[in-house]
């Protein structure tokens, strides 16, 4: 194994990519749309517009890599670019007949993928189609008049001069013509060109190659390609083939062969072109900067192009084009050798890492794993070699789905990388295979009650994000909205399942079914009966659970809260009913979601509560009217310090101090020993949560020393049988006037250096379940919670955890 | 694009009919599945149904465009379209869009100036640029001063000879030749008044060919050597030393305490974004007149910062309160704050000026371009402005003059009035053009009027700071650069009350950001 392995593993001659920028058109003055709102900049329509690109797979096709969006309308366009352009080509040698018939077949097989998702290259020409060295072809560019809405977003005409459809030039620039069949032209006239030939009566071809001195030439051509030639030229575009008839023409024969023996499934990719760009960026790749020291971004000062006057109507007067937007067709190549570089020392083995069978004898041969423990998160995201390994082992794992859902969830347990993080929640979200289908049958077209609503909302959604406002992000959204309501009848659209929409969408850009299965199966686990038409129930259990978590966690802030008679219901609606998506913008949300898929629905009453930790001495020192105020517009929060402490409350929090009856059966499973029938009044009235039974013993069990429980029965009660470890306070003994801790007795100094042990509390039908919890809470004492139900509960758990009271 | 027809589909086998319009641009699939459930079919129908579907678009859609391209071409052919001006269009629009068919066109001498310019002064040669600047401008401020002079002496040996002539009126002065006298003392005042200023700006002239030519051959010097430029001496003028000090008095204003407070607020109610906000009060001249330091033979620190920020994309604005006349009296004042030092880089201020006036004349004389203005007339409309460029002011770049009118000295303007809809023009302009600092009169106006009682300020800034808010968030979806840093200024001389009044509303308007706790 040489150290250079990796490295050539990088360096293949197809894996390089290049980009092109232009301006998108500026909009005049100063317009609205029809719904009154501001027009969305056309660059970021094409922003929206070329996503779809990405999706186009085909070896005849350079693959679509990035969109970027600079200042002032610019957008820069990165895809792959390798091997060399056909016109450097033909400058210096000559193609035999059968070299152009084969650049003619892959050509049209290009052409035909890209016809069948309704694109038309029209910018097909020598310079933009690029020969491999294998001898094959790729066409280059073929997104720009698809993501410009056929040319209307820019300015400039979208096509080759010499190789130009008649009829393009004669409907005018405005006209926005889509037939394909102006590619077919723009074909022909290439292979024309190749073999250096340059009318009307006979064959316009034949004319040509009479003005191009090459009427020889063109009567030494075969039969087959001169025929070619001439179906691709015709003027009248409806006797011109397309793309299936001339792909179908017998002298493509010889080459269908070999092309078209399929593998019956795509081989597995270690990396792909689309990874090795994130990587490139990661490691300081810029596009922007290199497309400005090659050139092609040239800014004059902007002090030499104001406009003088600008009326009250929004004309601008006195200000000259700036040349330098003008359309400068050149593509700028990136250079990889920093990547290169950057990854040398990478072994080969990093690249095929063993996932089911990894010995111990593998692994002390393998070099130290890439260590980024205890960095930052965002800094892991942004270091290029963490990311590097992470990819390559996700990949994997992803492939293998869903035989790999576990792995894949311990994985992401640590981080998931964020360029496949749409296809690792998908897996977290257990997406079923066939979802495309699912998604297919539902009706996203016919009007429904809801559309007014959701027209409404959608403008108004995460609209920062240059996907989200694009006008293709806007169609996307309102089909899964309308699809969802549609497929949940018993549910109705609430405002802000547009935001919880959003990040599923914006992950999976250009597979809508899969962002819809996510929001499906994501929806019963987190937010089960949220949706219902009359969710007040489920909402006001919701809150309730809130108050308590609050109270088990910060009395003190709990109490202050109460005080102030500041509720929950005031500020945690929208987050709860929005997990969140409401009130962080995108990038906050991916990472406090990377973890709420990895855990329960209770997970986001403890993401409130790391949000009120981190207000909380605000919020101490406030009034309500102070409070209402700061949740209005809710201050910056330090979203990994509130993932960190979410997960930590998440931890240390038995599960069924967060249990609530309309939580879904199908992920909580409850038995006997679990809480059951409360009912909302009671639910309401209690400032302590209950604790079930089965966590009592659990903890009893497994970790004594972590919980503190305190019997209220009486004396004798106690004595007869009590749990083991317990201390008893009679309920009667104690003196609730005034809320010192002492009053206790003897037990109060246990209370006092509980540090964070859970104070379990055990009574029975005769004891006051509520004033003693509560007395505990105005002590500011923390993790205070109720056995739920009472103490006899124990008596048939076997092995049993009681012991006749002598203990103490 | 041309117009989408409508077809009718028609399943006898399955009894649909279905009007789709072509080309259809939505999945042929899910409308086989809305067909489905439309109709109330089988769901295994859904494969034949969709193959069915698929070739009826497909052949729909094939003959929708062979229909309309081939009759583009047909006409083509029978000459029915006017090929040559289909030619000249395409050939305009490619020389005006492509680069490759555009005119071959040379940076002009700004933009290599400019280039010039801006190399040199993020490089160590920046401190003798600017104390050349400072050098040239004490020139011109001190034949500035000898002119007044003169002319104050030429006036007052001129009105001693007017009243000896008026007190003599009695005795050999007649009527006639006492206006005789006053219109050779007119005569002769302009005479000289016209001389010297002629001589001014023929020194000006000279100081900007000097050193605009320094610089080039500084730049020069510096790719040469490809190191960077020593400062060697320039031209450096000598400044005579009988000086006078006339201005004593100047610093004790600049230091002169200033009513001002600074905010960094947030917008945006998920993604926030971070601006910095200030109020002063001041007199707005302080922005732009660049006040002289006798004791000093260094420019003051703020002009670096100007200097440095001319030709790059961070620009400073500032938006000054006109009438409806370009360079109309009430401009005075600032022009003659322009013209107290050589302009090195752009036109002057008349000349900016007299373009101004004529760009706005072609406009409003060209029938076509049908707005409801009085075609004859060149005066302009509340909330239209204009724009001037300037590098010798003391901390702005571009000036905004806003027109204006005695409206706005009503209590109830709304935010429907034309200034505030300007306004909203100056921060879109200013966006599209990369000034990323602004001054703006958070009353509207930058003179204290006796209709700005408490409660008028407290109403006014309530709705400036209301509405540039509201253009602030939605000039972030424009796509242009942001606003960094705002300034509102209040005129010089506002009450302590109004002013700590202003500071407290802002907070309560913009959403202030939590002072960072460094943990």
């Amino acid at each position: 194994m040489t150290v250079d392995m990796p490295v050539s593993l990088l360096k293949n001659p197809e894996l390089k990519f290049g980009a092109i920028t232009f301006f998108a058109k500026q909009h005049k003055g100063d317009t609205c749309g029809s719904n009154g709102l501001p027009l969305t900049p056309n660059s970021i329509i094409i922003v929206g517009n070329a996503q779809l690109l990405k999706t186009i797979k085909s070896p005849f096709l350079c693959d679509f890599l990035d969109i970027i969006r600079g200042k002032h309308e610019r957008t820069i366009v990165v895809s792959q670019y390798c091997g060399t352009p056909l016109a450097k080509i033909i400058d210096k040698h000559v193609l035999t007949h059968l070299q152009i018939k084969k650049i003619a077949y892959q050509a049209l097989k290009g052409l035909s993928v890209l016809h069948k998702l309704d694109i038309v290259h029209r910018n097909l020409s020598n310079e933009n189609i690029l020969r491999q060295e294998n001898g094959d072809i790729k066409l280059f560019n073929y997104g720009l008049y698809h993501m410009t809405n056929r040319g209307a977003l820019v300015s400039f005409p979208v096509l080759e001069v010499l190789y130009t459809a008649p009829e393009v030039y004669l409907s005018g620039f405005d006209s926005g013509h889509v037939d394909k069949k102006v590619d077919i032209w723009s074909l022909g006239q290439r292979i024309r060109k190749i073999l250096s030939l340059l009318q009307v009566n006979t064959s316009i071809f034949e004319k040509i190659a009479r003005e191009h001195n090459c009427y020889e030439v063109y009567l030494n051509l075969p039969a087959d390609l001169k025929e070619l030639i001439e179906l691709c030229l015709n003027i009248y575009p409806s006797k011109r083939l397309s793309c299936e008839e001339l792909l179908d023409k017998l002298y493509f024969n010889e080459f269908r062969d070999i092309q078209e023996q399929k593998k019956m499934w795509e081989p597995f990719e270690v990396f792909s072109i689309q990874e090795l760009y994130y990587w490139w960026q990661l490691a300081g790749g810029d596009v922007f900067q290199e497309l400005k020291k090659q050139g092609l971004i040239r800014s004059s000062p902007p002090i030499l192009s104001l406009p003088s006057l600008v009326l009250i109507e929004g004309t601008l007067l006195g200000q000259d084009r700036n040349p330098a937007t003008l359309y400068d067709p050149r593509i700028v190549e990136m250079p990889l050798e920093t990547l290169y570089q950057r990854f040398i020392h990478i072994p080969i083995t990093a690249f095929y890492p063993l996932i089911h069978s990894k010995s111990d004898i593998i692994s002390s041969s393998d070099p130290p794993p890439y260590d980024a423990t205890g960095l930052p998160l965002v800094i892991k995201e942004k270091d290029p070699e963490y990311q590097f390994h992470r990819v390559i082992l996700f990949r994997r794992l992803l492939h293998g789905y869903p035989f790999t859902k576990d792995l894949i969830r311990q994985e992401a347990e640590k981080d998931i990388p964020p360029l496949l993080r749409g296809d690792v929640w998908s897996a977290l979200l257990n997406v079923p295979q066939g979802y495309e289908r699912d998604y297919m049958r539902l009706d996203k077209y016919s009007h429904t009650t809801t559309d007014r609503q959701i027209e409404v909302d959608i403008p108004r959604c995460h609209q920062y994000n240059e996907l989200l406002s694009s006008t293709q992000g806007h169609k996307k959204l309102k089909r899964i909205l309308k699809a969802w309501v549609y497929k949940n009848s018993q549910y109705v659209y609430w405002q802000g399942l547009d935001s919880l929409t959003a990040p599923f969408l914006y992950l999976n850009f250009n597979d809508e079914a899969k962002a819809f299965a996510c929001l499906s199966n994501f929806i019963p686990r987190y937010l089960h009966k949220f949706f219902l038409k009359d969710n007040t129930v489920v909402i006001e259990e919701y809150l309730a659970k809130f108050s308590q978590l609050i109270s088990f966690h910060d009395p003190q802030l709990a109490n202050h809260l109460h005080d102030i008679n500041f509720d929950p219901k005031l500020f945690a609606i929208p987050w709860i009913l929005t997990l969140f998506s409401h009130v962080f913008p995108l990038y906050k949300i991916l990472h406090l979601w990377d973890k709420l898929l990895l855990c329960d629905a209770s997970f986001p009453l403890h993401i409130g509560l790391s949000i009120l930790t981190q207000l909380r001495d605000r919020l101490l020192t406030s009034g309500f009217n102070e409070c209402i105020l700061l949740f209005s517009d809710l201050p910056e929060v330090d979203i990994e310090k509130c993932v960190i402490a979410s997960m930590q409350t998440y931890q240390s929090t038995p599960r069924s101090i967060t249990s609530r009856e309309h939580e879904n059966e199908q992920f909580y499973k409850k038995n006997d020993l679990d809480i059951r029938g409360v009912t909302l009044e009671e639910l309401k009235k209690e400032s302590c949560p209950r604790i079930s039974a089965a966590d009592i013993i659990n903890t009893v069990r497994k970790n004594p020393d972590k919980i503190l429980l305190i019997d209220i029965r009486n004396t004798t009660l106690f004595h007869r049988s009590c749990v083991k470890g317990s201390v008893n306070i009679p309920f009667s003994s104690v003196s609730f006037n005034e809320t010192v801790l002492d009053n206790l007795g003897t037990h109060s100094s246990l209370i006092k250096s509980k540090g964070d042990k859970v104070v379990a509390i055990i009574g029975d039908c005769e004891t006051d379940l509520e004033r003693f919890p509560n007395f505990l809470l105005q002590c500011n004492v923390s993790r205070v919670c109720v056995l739920h139900g009472d103490f006899n509960r124990f008596t048939s758990v076997i092995p049993t955890i009681l012991t006749s009271g002598t203990t103490n | 694009m041309p117009e989408k027809k409508d077809f009718i589909y028609i399943n006898e086998k399955h009894g649909i009919e279905y009007s789709l319009l072509i080309p259809y641009e939505e999945s042929v699939e899910e409308l086989a599945h809305i067909l489905i459930i439309q109709f109330n079919l089988p769901i295994y129908i859904e494969k034949e149904l969709t193959q069915h579907l698929r070739i009826f678009i497909e052949d729909r859609t094939n003959e929708y465009f062979e229909e309309i391209s081939d009759q583009v071409v047909q006409k083509g052919k029978d000459h029915e379209i006017p090929i040559d001006d289909i030619v000249k269009n395409w050939e305009k629009l490619m020389r005006e869009e492509i680069i490759e068919f555009g005119e071959r066109r040379c940076a002009s001498d700004e933009e290599l100036f400019a280039t010039a310019y801006h190399k040199l002064v993020h490089s160590p040669a920046l401190e003798t640029m600017l104390q050349l600047e400072h050098m040239y401008s004490k020139i011109v401020r001190q034949k500035t001063e000898e002119k007044n002079a003169l002319i104050k002496k030429l006036s007052d040996s001129q009105s001693e000879e007017m009243n000896k002539a008026v007190d003599r009126l009695e005795q050999d002065m007649t009527e006639s030749k006492i206006n005789e006298l006053v219109a050779r003392h007119y005569e002769s005042h302009s005479l000289l008044q016209g001389q010297l200023s002629s001589e001014l700006d023929t020194l000006k002239e000279a100081q900007r060919r000097e050193y605009r030519e320094w610089v080039m051959q500084m730049l020069e010097q510096n790719q040469a050597n490809s190191s960077l430029p020593t400062p060697s001496s320039p031209l450096m003028p000598v400044v005579p030393r009988n000086f006078q000090n006339t201005r004593a008095n100047s610093r004790d204003q600049i230091n002169s305490p200033l009513l001002e407070e600074s905010f960094t607020i947030h917008l945006g109610s998920q993604l926030k974004q971070m601006h910095n906000i200030r109020i002063l009060s001041a007199d707005v001249m302080d922005l732009c007149s660049i006040h002289d330091d006798e004791q000093l033979s260094e420019p003051t620190p703020q002009l670096l910062q100007t200097a440095l920020g001319l030709y790059s994309n961070d620009l400073s604005g500032l938006v000054l309160m006109t009438d409806n006349k370009i360079g109309s009296r009430l401009t005075q004042e600032f022009q003659e704050v322009c013209q107290q030092t050589t302009e090195f880089h752009f036109p002057h201020i008349e000349d900016q000026l007299n373009k101004i006036s004529s760009i706005a004349q072609q406009h409003f004389k060209n029938p076509q371009n049908g707005s409801s203005r009085n075609s004859n007339s060149e005066l302009l409309q509340t909330g239209d402005f204009y724009m001037t460029r300037h590098s010798n002011l003391a901390q702005v770049h571009v000036i905004f003059h806003m027109v204006t009118d005695d409206s706005i000295r009503g209590i109830d303007i709304n935010s429907r009035h034309p200034v505030v809809l300007g306004l909203r023009h100056i921060l879109k302009t200013a966006c599209s053009n990369d000034i990323t600092s602004l001054t703006i009169p958070l009353l509207l106006q930058y003179e204290m009027t006796e209709e700005m009682t408490i409660n008028w300020c407290e109403k006014r800034a309530e709705l400036v700071f209301k509405c540039i808010k509201g253009f602030m968030i939605e000039m972030a979806s424009w796509g242009g650069s942001e606003l960094k840093n705002l300034q509102f200024m209040l005129p010089q001389g506002i009450s302590q009350a109004v002013f700590t009044s202003m500071t407290e509303m802002l907070p309560r308007i913009f959403k202030v950001c939590n002072p960072k706790i460094l943990a």
